[in-house]
């Protein structure tokens, strides 16, 4: 025990340099947060004033404004339909073509597999000319399915992926004994590899549902409504506006970060997981 | 044999929905691309085929080398900057050398979530003349009239850039590298303390060559990723000013949706693609061959 413990300990001049680089680096990535959450609660006089000074008589002034000018709320709904909506269909198509791919054994399943796996080096500069002609055609500008359709497309290569390595791990001799009490293939899929993969949905659905809700370029081109604007979209056309109403703009962006903040509390342990593994499937 | 075409249409029903997709929204267009390319086309009218004309005119274009240079210093900060820092910050994590070494993962990591476009305005906020930075400056220096001039040099204004790049992804490293840290017994690490080797030859002669194919992968990731570099920089300067920031994606989106020019924007993007899968087809021949001695 005394012996492990005396292993285990980093030297000092180690221990010390930690402190000062984990120190630098949690003040760096916290105080500009933390500024510009507490100067949204100042008037724009003392913010000019007193820039870095915390707030006299703090007041949400600025946000009730900044929500009404810059209809955040609208945008945050868009924001949620989006997110959601594709995030769903990302996770239910990239599932299923994840069990065809894992379980049958047809000459083709080579073929997709490359195929999907190739989509992992595609961009969207590389489509997003064509796609916005093609959306101009078909009249999907400027629609909310012109958005989440591009957005499931390209969660998409991950998501199947990720899906396939985790429904090859579930046994065949489950879904054989399936097939002999006569069940299809839709009932197998539905009653017995959704139910199995939920740990792998969670990823899938986590690291989409962040993709999605932080995409700006789709939205940016494909929509110029502002009632279809999402809400990183629209907080940055907001801000922009805002010559020097800093309170203004400081409180719109808090608007952006918020959400977030709270989807990282929420999923903390899942996003170090799939951030961590993703890397490792390489 | 009619069972098998049952199963068939069954596979197919599963796999099709999400291909049809894939395949219309990023196969398809992507060929489309490439056509576009070798047009003049400016968004009406004749569609006029110029061959290679674009992509000539690519190579003696002053901004797109201003794109591609700082496309460059962003594959550098990256390669050079994220991810020896990253790998630093997980070792210190991953040998507890800080007590709380969870909330300083927790708080580090934080950035992963918000928008990159946000990301740019905060930091807008930041080096503006109300901001932390001068308003800081301002305070030590007693000169009261201090704001930062960095973004009108020709030469430095990409460095707040390169900065905030840093701020923003360096944590992602730090997680892959922490979760693959946890991979190695802790055994490797006590037998190397037991021959009497000092942490810094733990880490340079034990830890780094453990993590090498990691590292690898991982830069690849970086540098293709640095190619497509546009939200943070869109949001941050637009290119600007006077191009001094400008990066290849950036300068595809005005060359084509600002001013219309759907055929050299096109070249542009298909540049930016050709860059990425270079890289990684470079990297699986390395991987094959090494795989192979």
């Amino acid at each position: 025990m005394k012996r492990k413990a005396k292993l285990g300990v980093a030297p000092l001049g180690w221990r010390t340099s930690a402190y000062i680089i984990m120190i630098l680096f949690t003040v760096i990535t916290v105080f500009p947060l933390l500024w510009l959450g507490y100067s949204s609660l100042k008037p724009n006089a003392e913010i000019v004033m007193h820039p870095l000074a915390l707030p006299e008589a703090p007041s949400f002034n600025n946000y009730v404004r900044a929500w009404d000018m810059g209809r955040l709320g609208m945008a945050l709904e868009n924001s949620l339909i989006y997110t959601c909506v594709a995030t769903i269909g990302t996770v239910f198509l990239a599932l299923a073509a994840a069990f065809g791919l894992a379980k049958f054994q047809f000459k083709s399943v080579k073929f997709f597999t490359w195929a999907f796996t190739v989509g992992l080096m595609l961009t969207v500069h590389a489509v997003i000319i064509p796609l916005f002609l093609l959306e101009v055609k078909t009249h999907l500008v400027n629609t909310r399915i012109g958005v989440i359709l591009p957005y499931i497309a390209f969660d998409l290569p991950m998501s199947v992926l990720i899906a396939l390595s985790f429904v090859r791990g579930i046994p065949d001799a489950i879904i054989e004994s399936a097939e002999i009490d006569g069940a299809g293939y839709w009932q197998i899929f539905l009653k017995l590899i959704v139910p199995l993969s939920v740990p792998v949905i969670a990823t899938m659905a986590i690291l989409s549902f962040l993709q999605n809700w932080n995409e700006f370029m789709f939205v940016f081109i494909f929509t110029t409504k502002a009632a279809l604007k999402s809400l990183p979209v629209a907080i940055t056309q907001f801000a922009g506006r805002q010559n020097t109403e800093y309170g203004l703009q400081y409180a719109s962006l808090v608007i952006g970060i918020l959400p977030m903040i709270l989807f990282y509390i929420f999923f903390h342990k899942q996003l170090v997981k799939g951030f961590g593994e993703g890397a490792l499937k390489e | 044999m009619i069972n098998e075409r049952a199963k068939h249409r069954s596979y197919l029903s599963f796999i099709l929905p999400a291909f049809i997709i894939y395949a219309g929204i990023m196969v398809f267009p992507l060929v489309f691309s490439v056509g576009l390319s070798f047009t003049s086309w400016k968004g009406y009218g004749p569609i006029k085929f110029v061959g290679l004309d674009n992509y000539a005119r690519l190579l003696t274009d002053p901004v797109f080398h201003i794109g591609f240079r700082n496309n460059i210093l962003i594959v550098l900060i990256s390669v050079f900057g994220q991810i020896p820092l990253g790998l630093l910050l997980a070792y210190m994590l991953h040998r507890r050398m800080v007590k709380g070494a969870e909330v300083f993962e927790m708080l580090i990591f934080l950035p992963i979530t918000i928008s990159s476009v946000i990301v740019a305005q905060l930091w807008n906020r930041v080096f503006a003349p109300v901001g932390i930075l001068p308003t800081f400056i301002r305070q030590i220096t007693g000169n009261p009239e201090y704001v930062m001039k960095i973004f009108e040099n020709k030469d430095f204004a990409f460095v707040p850039i390169m900065f905030v790049l840093l701020w923003q992804h360096t944590s992602l490293y730090m997680i892959i590298f922490l979760a693959n840290l946890q991979r190695i017994p802790n055994s490797v690490i006590e037998a190397a303390q037991l021959e009497g080797a000092t942490e810094g030859l733990i880490f340079r002669r034990v830890i780094v060559p453990m993590l090498a194919p990691v590292i690898f992968i991982n830069s690849i990731l970086a540098i293709s990723g640095s190619f497509k570099s546009f939200d943070l920089i869109y949001a941050m300067t637009g290119g600007g000013p006077a191009h001094y920031t400008e990066v290849m994606a950036v300068y595809m989106y005005n060359t084509t949706f600002v001013y219309q020019n759907y055929g050299y924007g096109s070249a542009i993007a298909i540049i930016i693609i050709l860059f990425i899968v270079a890289t990684i087809m470079l990297t699986k021949l390395v991987t094959k061959k090494l795989n192979a001695e």
